[in-house]
Order: structure tokens, then sequence, then C-alpha cells
């Protein structure tokens, strides 16, 4: 322990107003119910749109059907193993139904919905002090609504009105941290989590989903195509706003550079690249001014890459290569993160 | 709704005679009687759901897995009269002194022992009571900073004060949010009477605890200790916090560095001056009670012995809290204030005096028998609902260890009339408030919790055994209720 980490009281800001540093517990906390919040996000949707699209074109496209589910896991790290094996037998509906089961309401499986809300619910509830109640109310009534005894009944009726509400409670969670929270240091965690929550699965999901089309592009004709990178930018989220910049271009190569290099979008890869090293330097500036740390230096350098980098780099490279580097900065991003703040 | 309502024979807040409702009671009787059972259902579907999206509950260990629970809110609300109160508030103020007296003599002089007011082996055979705490010096003297006393009602309406809890009180987040949701639920009515405002609480909390910072620091750090999100009050610790706009700490957030106590924060270490600590005394200080314990933080005690830190409440607070130790605090309010106490303690026999052994040992089927240092309702023997066989087991363990053991005649708590299923029906009652001690004044809080045994013919209001609560309205002063002014409006489908 050095002395300057044992000053006495608390700092005063610019304002006069007391700017009490937070407790290393709590960001932590802040930090992860954010990214599992973000994470059921991510499931609820790509669950919707596989649904959907498997709907649409599945007599089209019999042999990718369960291409298609293993793709969902494959997003999540869950594809391989005994459990995956067991979850992917038998006929496409039932395959189908056992995994949207395994992916709602699977106690065992941390990566369902439940299970997330369930993780950011209990951080939530071990920091309550520090987030508005506005927030506590929203997450507490979304983990009711997946828990509750209708829960079952209103997903037998209707999985896709159940995903889409734990959607729009999601989103709603997140504008509340933005509305209702003080932009201070544990909103700033909240914002680092949910960043580098997003990327990390779109990162998955583009790689996922052209592992997939890459393997089968044989079996899939040009027209349909466009189908599969549709649905790559519904799983992210991304669609309309893509379809609004490059007007009638499906190409693949517009699809990657969007999801990985759009510069305004919030669901892009760059966008949550600058939004978390912004959120990691406006931290470091309120905890300790005038220094710099290694979540920041890495995220820094991430930043600057993609701020220069274009699509012919990225198939110099190799996408799948490219994202991998991508995820394994955000790795030791977060590690550093772990280790600047939350070991105290 | 009040077709087959019953007096039992007992004292009922509501009622004086059968439909004869007690003037402070008139407006809330008329309005619930002009209420459909489906009007009323709807509130309470309102009020439940409303602790349930915030998240007010507690939990229950049944076996291995804890169940959140809500705590079960009775809509109807009890009514206390100015002029009761004023005598309520007094005599627990006087009580408080006394017990704060107490605490600060048996841990130093032991001037009550000396003067043989109180058998001195009682003292030290007291489970609660911390060697531990002889001669060390407290801020302002004050061991009780926060207490919450147990009121109950006999037959003729007195109030007689059945424990004293002067370790970790907890139930007073109930209170602030049990009035929150009455005034969303019942508006009109709420308004119509004069209700002595609560909301200050959690402000003179904070002023009660920064009133103990050692070396009366300017803007000192306040911070709750709490168990952890599994514990049953958790709801509690982080309402606290967050009402106070203070920190919620965890034993593992904080640590002892050359006598100081710090917690961790993201921008390294932070002193802290005091802690309102809602981990019972064996778990605070692995290094001074139990070793096994993972809740609390090395060194604390040296922290506090060298002043550097304030605990709320004190350690060893218990001893003033023990059963067997209870019957003599009217003695204590005379000894230290040489006052006559104002509010009755409900008789007790001490099981290890010989002559009262004999007369609780003859008489089980009639008694209520209590471990000293049991809390929640645990531990008793409700002698004339008991079996012959829980009377011997009972007899058996006075016999062995009787210093554990008291025994007080069976009280007819009052009554109040609570909604069960789709009608009203009298169901037995307490009351807690809640009182602060600056050490030169005490500071009640106008009301507290009232809980219910929701059991029929219970008298256990224990929120572990069943128990529910109610808001309790103090009036700002007396005379009839007022008239209704308009209907309650609630539209269906509204969320509160």
């Amino acid at each position: 322990m050095t002395q300057s980490q044992m000053m006495n009281g608390q700092d005063r800001g610019v304002t006069g107003v007391v700017n009490r540093p937070m407790l290393s517990r709590v960001a932590d906390a802040m930090y992860w119910m954010s990214r599992y919040v973000e994470r059921a996000e991510h499931i609820s949707r790509i669950l919707v749109e596989t649904s959907s699209l498997l709907t649409d074109i599945g007599d089209l496209a019999p042999a990718l059907r369960r291409e298609y589910w293993r793709d969902v896991l494959r997003v999540l790290g869950l594809d391989s193993g005994e459990v995956a094996e067991e979850l992917l037998k038998g006929t496409d509906e039932e395959v189908a139904f056992r995994i949207c089961n395994f992916m709602t309401f699977e106690p065992d499986n941390p990566s369902s919905l439940l299970g997330c809300l369930t993780l950011a619910r209990e951080n939530a509830r071990s920091v309550r002090e520090n987030i508005s109640a506005e927030m506590w109310e929203n997450l507490n009534t979304l983990y009711w609504s997946l828990r509750g005894d209708e829960a079952q009944a209103r997903y037998d009726e209707s999985a896709q009105e159940l995903y889409r509400q734990v959607l729009l409670g999601t989103r709603l969670f997140a504008g509340l941290t933005d509305q209702t929270l003080a932009h201070g240091q544990g909103w700033l965690f909240t914002q680092i989590g949910k960043s580098l929550e997003r990327l990390d699965l779109v990162c998955r999901t583009i790689a996922a989903r052209s592992m997939l089309l890459l393997n089968a592009d044989m079996a899939i004709d040009s027209d349909e195509r466009n189908i599969h990178w549709m649905s790559l930018l519904r799983n992210c989220g991304s669609l309309e706003a893509y379809r609004r910049i490059h007007v009638g271009d499906m190409e693949p190569e517009s699809v990657v550079a969007f999801l990985v290099l759009e510069r305004r979008f919030p669901q892009s890869i760059r966008y949550c690249v600058h939004h978390a090293h912004d959120a990691a330097v406006r931290v470091r500036a309120e905890i300790d001014p005038h220094t710099t740390d290694q979540a920041v230096r890495i995220l820094g350098r991430l930043n600057t890459q993609l701020e220069y980098a274009d699509v012919g780099e990225i198939e110099r490279i190799g996408l799948i290569a490219y994202l991998g580097q991508i995820r394994a900065a955000t790795t030791d991003a977060a590690e550093a993160l772990r280790n600047s703040y939350f070991l105290h | 709704m009040f077709s087959e309502y019953h007096l039992n024979g007992i004292f009922d807040e509501m009622f004086e005679a059968a439909g004869e409702p007690r003037g402070h009671y008139r407006s809330v009787y008329t309005r619930l009687a002009a209420l459909s059972n489906d009007a009323f259902q709807r509130r309470r579907r309102m009020a439940d759901l409303s602790f349930k999206n915030q998240g007010i509950t507690f939990t229950v260990y049944s076996d291995t897995t804890g169940v959140e629970k809500i705590f079960p809110f009775d809509l109807i609300p009890r009514i206390v009269p100015s002029n009761e109160w004023e005598t309520i508030e007094k005599g627990l103020s006087q009580r408080l002194m006394a017990l704060n007296a107490f605490c600060r003599d048996v841990y130093h002089e032991q001037r009550i022992l000396r003067e043989k007011i109180i058998p001195a082996e009682l003292i030290y055979s007291a489970k609660m009571f911390r060697r531990e705490m002889l001669g060390l010096q407290v801020p302002r003297d004050i061991y009780i900073h926060i207490c919450g006393t147990d009121l109950i009602r006999d037959k003729t309406g007195q109030y007689l004060v059945l424990e004293d809890n002067g370790r970790t009180p907890s139930g007073v987040s109930y209170v602030l949010e049990n009035r929150a949701v009455m005034k969303r639920v019942f508006p009109v009515l709420f308004g119509a009477y004069r209700v002595r405002g609560i909301e200050d609480y959690p402000h003179n909390l904070l002023h009660c605890l920064q009133n103990v910072a050692p070396q009366a620091r300017e803007d000192p750090t306040v911070v709750i200790l709490t168990p952890g999100i599994y514990n049953s009050a958790y709801f509690e610790h982080s309402f606290l916090a967050r009402q106070m706009g203070v920190e919620l700490v965890e034993g593992r957030d904080l640590i002892v560095d050359n006598n100081s106590v710090y917690m961790r924060t993201v921008a390294g270490l932070r002193k802290v001056d005091v802690i309102y600590r809602r981990v019972d005394d064996d778990f605070l200080d692995p290094l001074t009670f139990r070793p096994d314990s993972s809740l609390g933080v090395p060194g604390l005690m040296n922290a506090y012995r060298c002043g550097n830190v304030a605990l709320v409440n004190a350690v060893g607070t218990g001893v003033a809290d023990d059963k067997a130790i209870y019957p003599y605090v009217p003695d204590m309010i005379r000894f230290y204030l040489n006052e006559e106490p104002i509010l009755n303690n409900v008789p007790t026999y001490i099981c290890s005096r010989e002559s009262d052994r004999k007369y609780v040992l003859e008489h089980l089927h009639e008694l209520v028998v209590k471990s000293t240092n049991e809390s929640g309702g645990y531990g008793m023997l409700m002698g004339h609902q008991s079996t012959s066989a829980e009377r011997a087991k009972f007899a058996e363990m006075i016999k062995k260890d009787p210093r554990n053991f008291i025994a007080q005649p069976i009280v007819e708590l009052s009554q109040h009339p609570s909604l069960i299923d789709d009608r009203f029906e009298g169901r037995r009652i307490d009351l807690r408030p809640y009182l602060l001690s600056f050490g030169d004044k005490v500071v009640v809080m106008p009301g507290g919790l009232t809980r219910v045994a929701l059991r029929r013919g219970s008298l256990v209001v224990n929120s572990s055994q069943g128990g529910g609560s109610k808001d309790t309205w103090v009036l700002e002063e007396d005379g009839e209720s007022p008239p209704l002014l308009q209907p309650e409006l609630v539209p269906e489908g509204v969320t509160v």
C-alpha cells in the first residue's frame, strides 16, 4: 500500500461535489450486470430470427436447418460436447424445440435467457443502492416474466412473443441505464461491460455464420445467399441500418465491412470498441487523472486499428483470423480491467 | 365484509363492541365496509405486485435453497391516537436511556451489580455478555443506537413491553415501504387522516450514525455492513444504504491496516469512520470472535478498541437483550434515572431462580416458555397449545439448563381486522417502534411495524412463522376521525 493509495476521506471534484471512488466489488457487479443483460438481448434476438428465417426458407434449404440451430449454439460456444449432441438428435422439429427450450429456460445452462437474467439480477441485487429504482424494477420484472408460473404457458403459446418481450425489456434496461443513472463511474462500468459483450457476440455471430456459409457454399444457389447474409444482419440487429446505407447491395464484403467497420452504428464492432475505449478513458480520468492503464492501452490500439482498417485488410488476414484478433484483444482488455479496478 | 367479524373476547383495536368502531377508526371502518370484495382484491393485487416488482422480499430457508417471498402485507391500517402515542414515546425513550446507562455500567463500574440490584452471575452467564468490551470506551457512551422495542396490548388494552431488541433490529424498511404503498392504494383515505410522517427516518438514522464518528470528523464516511445478498434481511440493508446514500459493504470489501478500517475501491483504499453493522457480534471479527466467520473483518475489534472506527450498535449490547435480564429493566429505570417506568413489562419467571422454576414446571400448560437467547419465534413453548410430550421435553431442558429459560403468562394479544380471503377477521398483532439514540435524547419514529399473526388463533407474529405486517398510522391530534370527501378511485388495470 502506497501513501497515495491511503488517502483520507474523499476527493472533491471541480464542482466541489464529493466524488467518491466506488467499491471494487460494486464496479465488478455493475460491469457483469450489464454484460448479462446484453447477452440476453443478443440471444433472444438470435432465437427470434432463427425461428422466423427457418419458417421462411426451411423448405428451400432443408440441409441447412440443423446447421442453423447448431449455429445458435456455436455463437455461445456450446456447439460441442455431449450436451450439444443430445440437443441435435432427432427430427428437425425436435431439434428446434429442444434448442429453444435449452436456450430459454434451462437452469443448468448459464447462457439460457433465464440463466443470463438470473445472473444479471443477482449482480443488480448486490448493488441495488448504486443503480436507479427504475433499472432495478425493470430488471426484476423482466426476471419474473421468465421465472413466474405463467412464463411456461406464455412460451408454449408463442415463444416468439416471449422473446420479443425479453428484447423489449433488455432495450428498456439500456435506455433506463442511460437516462436514470448519473453518468459517473458506475455508469461507465456498465458501458464498458455492454460494449465488450456486444462486440464479442457480434464477432462470434459473424464467424459462425461465415463458416456455415463457406462450408455449405455449394448447396446454396446465389439467389438464396442474400437471405442468409440478411439473416446475419438481423441476428446483429443491423438490417435496417445497413439497407439505408447500402441500398440494394447484399454482397458479403459489404455486410462484413458494415458489421466490423461502420463508424456510426451502435451495433458494429468498431462503434463498440470506440465506446468501450471512451468509457475506459473516462473511468481513468475520474479515478486517477493524468495516468493511463492497460485496459485503456489495449482498447486504444484496437480502436486505432479499426479506425484505419479497410475491407482489403480484412481479406488479406482472413475474416475468421481478423475476428479472432479482435476477440483476443477484447479478452485482454477485460482481464486488464479486472486487474486495475476489480481486484483491489 | 364485516358481517361475520368476531371480537373473540379480547382487546380489539377497531371495535369497542360488536359493530361499534372506536372514534379514531370510524372513517376507515365506513370506507372498508363500503368497498366491495372485488375492489378490495384489486387493491390487494396492486399492492402485492408492487412489492414483487420492486423486489421487496425476504428469504426463507426451508431446505438448502432459499425462497424469496414477499412479506405479506395487510391493507387495513392500524391507527394509534396521539395521546396513546405520547405515552408510548415517553415510555420508550425512558427505557432506552436506562438500557444505554446499563450497558455502559456493566462494561465499566458495574454499580448495579455491586449494589445487588441484578445478580452478577446472571450477567456473567449471559451468552451475549462480551468480556472484550470491559473497559472499552465507546463514542459518546452510546451502546444501543438503534432499538426496535416490541410492544403488545393485553386484554385491557394496556401497552406492555415484550422485548427490547437492542442488537440489530430489522423491519424498518417494511415500515417505510408499507407506507409508500398505502399512500398509492388508498390515497383518499390516507389524505383524510392527519397521519404523522415517517419519511425522515433515513435522514435521522444518518445523523445518528454520523453522531458517533471518531474524533468528530467532518463529513465522516459511514457504511452499512451486510452479510450479503443471501441474508434474509438483505433487502433492508440495501434499502437503507440507498435511502442514506452511503455504501453497502460486505466483509470482503473492508480491510484493517494499522488499526484503521478501509474499504477497497476502484481507486484503492478509503478510510471508513462509522460502520452500521448488520452482522452479529459472533461474526464481526474472526480474530476476536468466531474464527470460522467469513462475514467479518479480521482486526476490526482492534480498530474499534483504538477508537478509530465506531460500530453501531456497539458490541455486547445483547446483554441488555437477554430475556432473563429483561425482567430487571424496570429496576434499571429506577436505579439509573430515578424515575418510575412508564411502560410495564410482561410478568416474567426466571427459571434460574428456584421458586420461579418450581412454579414454571408446575404450570407449563398455561405459560409461554422462551429460551433466553433465541429470537424470531424460535425455541418457544406455547403452553396452552402444546402436547404433553413437548411439555415434558421443555421441562427436561429447563431442569438441565435453567439459566437459558424464562416463562411468562400467556398474554392475549390485542386483535385487529385483517383481510382473510374474502372477508375481515380478527388477527393478533404487536407493534415494533424504532428508536434512535443520540446520547442525550432519543428520537422515536411515529409509528412502527405492526406485525400480524395471519394464522387463525396464532399468537406468533414473526415473519419466519407466517406473520404479515400493516401500516401504522399515528395521528397528529386527537378527536373523531375525519369525514370522507370523495370516493376512492383507482381505475381497473392501473398498476402501481
